[in-house]
């Protein structure tokens, strides 16, 4: 090296700018206050808050998110807005398009609107005492209790019971009374509270079924479209997040012992891999759904215990699509986990635990798994869309979820037969499919994005 | 090379083999026996187990079943048409040519317009195509394919009339638009985002910037060397996309009502015809699982670089 170099780091002070307007003072060593002022207090950023602000700048994924918040949103508070359910069918409104109303409900729409003027008073015929708004009111009628909940302020109205009919509280308007035709109506005294019984006997009367367009339209039975819509989207987002989970656990453990013992029981372990990923898995879950129904349903009729009251809520095509996710589809996250592993093993901060005397078990947990968490992460956020769309393939051919309860797979495998007709039966869950499956794969790919930025393309 | 041929033969062979033993122990567990009718009698049920092989120990049956097998006997259909050799219900009514010939256009449609498009979408990275083609493509992996097909059938069939609403036998060239493309749009779609990403890789390689030094053309150096490398991912994804076509023809032909061997299959585990569903299963797995040897060995041969120790495909 030359010594000449020293020289190019010597300050030349003809040079400097500014220098001649400079004072003594400015020189003097700086004070507490100044210096407190230079140190910088940032926050320290963790490896998830500083993944979270890489997912938040990604327009991409937080319009996915967003999308997909809406779904689910949509699935689940839904229903609490309809007052349709997935399974009721409705007599007299079965085949209407989107947006349609039956005969009947354009009636029961045309009497609510009448109801700021005329509405229920009273029970007895004749005296208009007002009742107040939202309260439970009884009254028994031939030892039956029933019930009737008032929720909008009531004007001049009667309401009339009439235990033969089928709708039995009827709201009738001045003008009925005044025409005579309802004298012989029975009289019934109502109170606030159940009147000597006990409340599971009560019958919970409801003045009028209140009306909703059926956005969606309605099926050939009469069921409300978009009811079974949301619910569909429930059980497809539903079985997708569970049977990630399945494979995360069974993945993770089995690609862990995998990857830590090594020699010879990786070595047969992941022969076995190899082979189960080979083998075409969509053949053995069709396979597997058909033997599975049988047994599964055997065994939830006869055991009595509150796990299989739980199954069975579910139905034997959910639970054989969870059994063949946990039969199958682990594989790819057991050579993910194992490949992390093997990784970690190596590194320089495993040998100095193990130097320093860690036992293996503390090492996986304070070591390891943190450090696998983010690829874990990934591979789950990327495996639900995959389940959500294996789970409509199984239901579209007849083999997943059986009715009354409903998919999104399910409900474009009923329109099909109806497809040149009612093509919105079809398009209406296929398009909320899609978004799902879409928004979720968007959200995947921009959490692996903010997590391991190294694999970003 | 020969060995590592030799040994992903061995793998192969002895998947086929574990899945024939999973499709009959399967079908084995399955409650009730096929002569178990109201009239017979336990005598009768016990002499016609004996005839059938059934009161042999479970491990001979499958040995016998698996022997049957290598023979190409797949014992006769029990209820769709009963009688009939499942052999003959396969590969002689025309079934298997039919799922063969749409799946085999899928393949060429999927391969012939997704390689181009990644092509584009490379050659125009951060062009307002590219990101058309981003879009598309991701558009393209999340639509079901039954979405797609009922799309299609409304637009093109019901609407404008172009297509014949039932393919049926794919008798006219018409009949096959929908379906194929119904088929071939996810895999065509995957065919694209791979071959930009690793269109991409290769763009940034030494040998690109060789080429680029010596004057050619943009065109010519994106068509000529950096496809050539960057085919190797999309090779790979071969195997996969024949899986996802002979499922996705089960999608398909049920939607088109194609009377092909998906259709087929799916009615026969509806209606619980076990020796229709074991051999189908076995005759499509046998496809899947020779598809995925030749292309672990096509990417052996076209690059060496591969060690033959690691084997992982």
């Amino acid at each position: 090296m030359e010594k000449k170099s020293f020289n190019l780091f010597q300050l030349n002070a003809d040079k400097i700018p500014g220098l001649d307007a400079m004072t003594a003072d400015d020189f003097s060593a700086a004070s507490n206050e100044e210096k407190a002022a230079m140190v910088e207090t940032r926050q320290s950023v963790s490896y998830w808050k500083d993944a979270a602000r890489r997912f938040r700048a990604n327009k991409v994924s937080m319009a996915a998110l967003f999308l997909f918040l809406l779904i689910f949103l949509f699935s689940y508070l839904g229903p609490l807005f309809i007052p349709y359910n997935y399974a009721d069918q409705y007599r007299n409104s079965s085949k209407l398009g989107p947006g349609e109303f039956s005969a009947k409900e354009q009636l029961v729409q045309k009497t609510e609107g009448l109801s700021d003027r005329f509405f229920a008073t009273a029970l007895m015929p004749g005296s208009l005492t007002s009742l107040s708004r939202n309260t439970t009111y009884y009254f028994t009628y031939k030892g039956v209790t029933y019930s009737f909940y008032v929720e909008k302020a009531v004007g001049d109205a009667v309401l009339l019971f009439n235990a033969d009919a089928q709708e039995k509280l009827v709201r009738v308007s001045e003008k009925d009374l005044e025409s005579g035709a309802l004298d012989n109506a029975v009289p019934v005294e109502y109170s606030t509270g159940p009147v000597d019984t006990k409340a599971e006997n009560v019958l919970e009367l409801k003045m009028l079924r209140r009306v909703c367009k059926h956005f969606f339209g309605t099926d050939s039975a009469g069921r409300d479209l978009m009811a079974r819509t949301m619910y569909g989207g429930r059980v497809s987002i539903a079985i997708g997040i569970i049977a990630a989970l399945i494979v995360l656990v069974i993945g993770s453990v089995y690609g862990s012992v995998s990857g830590l013992v090594g020699g010879k029981v990786d070595f047969v372990m992941m022969r076995i891999v190899d082979i189960i990923y080979s083998v075409p898995d969509v053949l053995i879950v069709l396979l597997l759904q058909v033997v599975l129904k049988n047994p599964l349903q055997a065994w939830l009729d006869a055991s009595s215990s509150d796990f299989a009251r739980l199954m069975s809520n579910l139905g034997v095509g959910i639970i054989s699509i969870f059994i063949t996710f946990a039969c199958l589809y682990w594989v790819g996250m057991s050579r993910i986990v194992r490949g992390q592993v093997l990784q970690l093993k190596q590194q320089e901060f495993v040998t100095a635990a193990n130097a320093l005397g860690v036992p293996n078990g503390r090492i996986v947990k304070r070591h390891l798994l943190p450090n696998c968490v983010g690829q874990l992460v990934i591979a789950t956020c990327l495996q639900i869309p995959s389940a959500i769309f294996l789970e409509s393939f199984l239901s579209f051919l007849g083999l997943g979820v059986s009715i009354p309860m409903t998919s999104l797979g399910s409900l474009c495998s009923d329109a099909l037969d109806t497809i040149t007709l009612y093509p919105y039966r079809l398009l209406c869950p296929g398009l909320i499919l899609t978004l799902l499956v879409l928004s979720l794969n968007l959200v995947g790919d921009g959490i692996r994005d903010a997590l391991d930025p190294r694999l970003k393309k | 090379m020969a060995g590592y041929i030799l040994k992903r033969v061995a793998v192969a062979f002895l998947t086929l083999l574990l899945i024939m033993a999973i499709t009959f122990l399967l079908m084995n567990a399955v409650p009730g026996s096929p002569f178990l009718t109201e009239k017979s009698t336990p005598e009768m049920i016990a002499r016609a187990n004996a005839k059938y092989g059934l009161d042999k120990p479970l491990y001979v049956q499958l040995f016998n079943y698996i022997k049957n097998y290598l023979r190409g006997d797949m014992g006769t259909s029990l209820k769709m048409q009963e009688g009939t050799a499942v052999t003959k219900i396969i590969f002689q009514e025309g079934k298997f040519t039919l799922s063969f010939k749409l799946g085999i256009c899928a393949v060429i449609f999927a391969v012939l317009v997704g390689i181009p498009l990644g092509c584009l979408a490379a050659y125009n990275r951060g062009k307002w195509l590219d990101s058309f083609l981003r879009v598309f493509t991701t558009l393209g992996v999340a639509v079901p394919s039954f979405v797609l097909c009922a799309v299609l059938l409304i637009f093109l069939g019901v609407r404008l009339q172009w297509i014949p609403v039932i393919s049926g036998s794919l008798d006219s060239g018409k009949a096959y638009i929908a379906p194929v493309i119904s088929l071939a749009f996810y895999p065509l779609c995957y065919i694209a985002k791979l071959t930009r990403t690793s269109m991409l890789d290769a763009i940034n390689q030494d040998y690109i910037r060789t080429a680029r030094a010596k004057g050619l053309k943009t065109r010519f150096i994106i068509f000529k060397h950096a496809l050539r490398n960057s085919m190797i991912p999309v090779i790979t994804y071969l195997g996969p996309m024949t899986a996802g076509i002979v499922t996705g023809g089960f999608v398909v032909e049920q939607t088109f009502q194609i009377p092909g061997l998906g259709k087929y299959f799916i009615s026969s585990i509806l209606n619980r015809d076990y020796p229709i569903i074991m051999g189908t299963t076995v005759v499509l797995a046998a496809l899947v699982i020779f598809m995925n040897l030749v292309v672990d060995i096509a990417y052996k041969l076209v690059d060496p670089r591969i060690s033959l120790t690691k084997g992982e495909g």
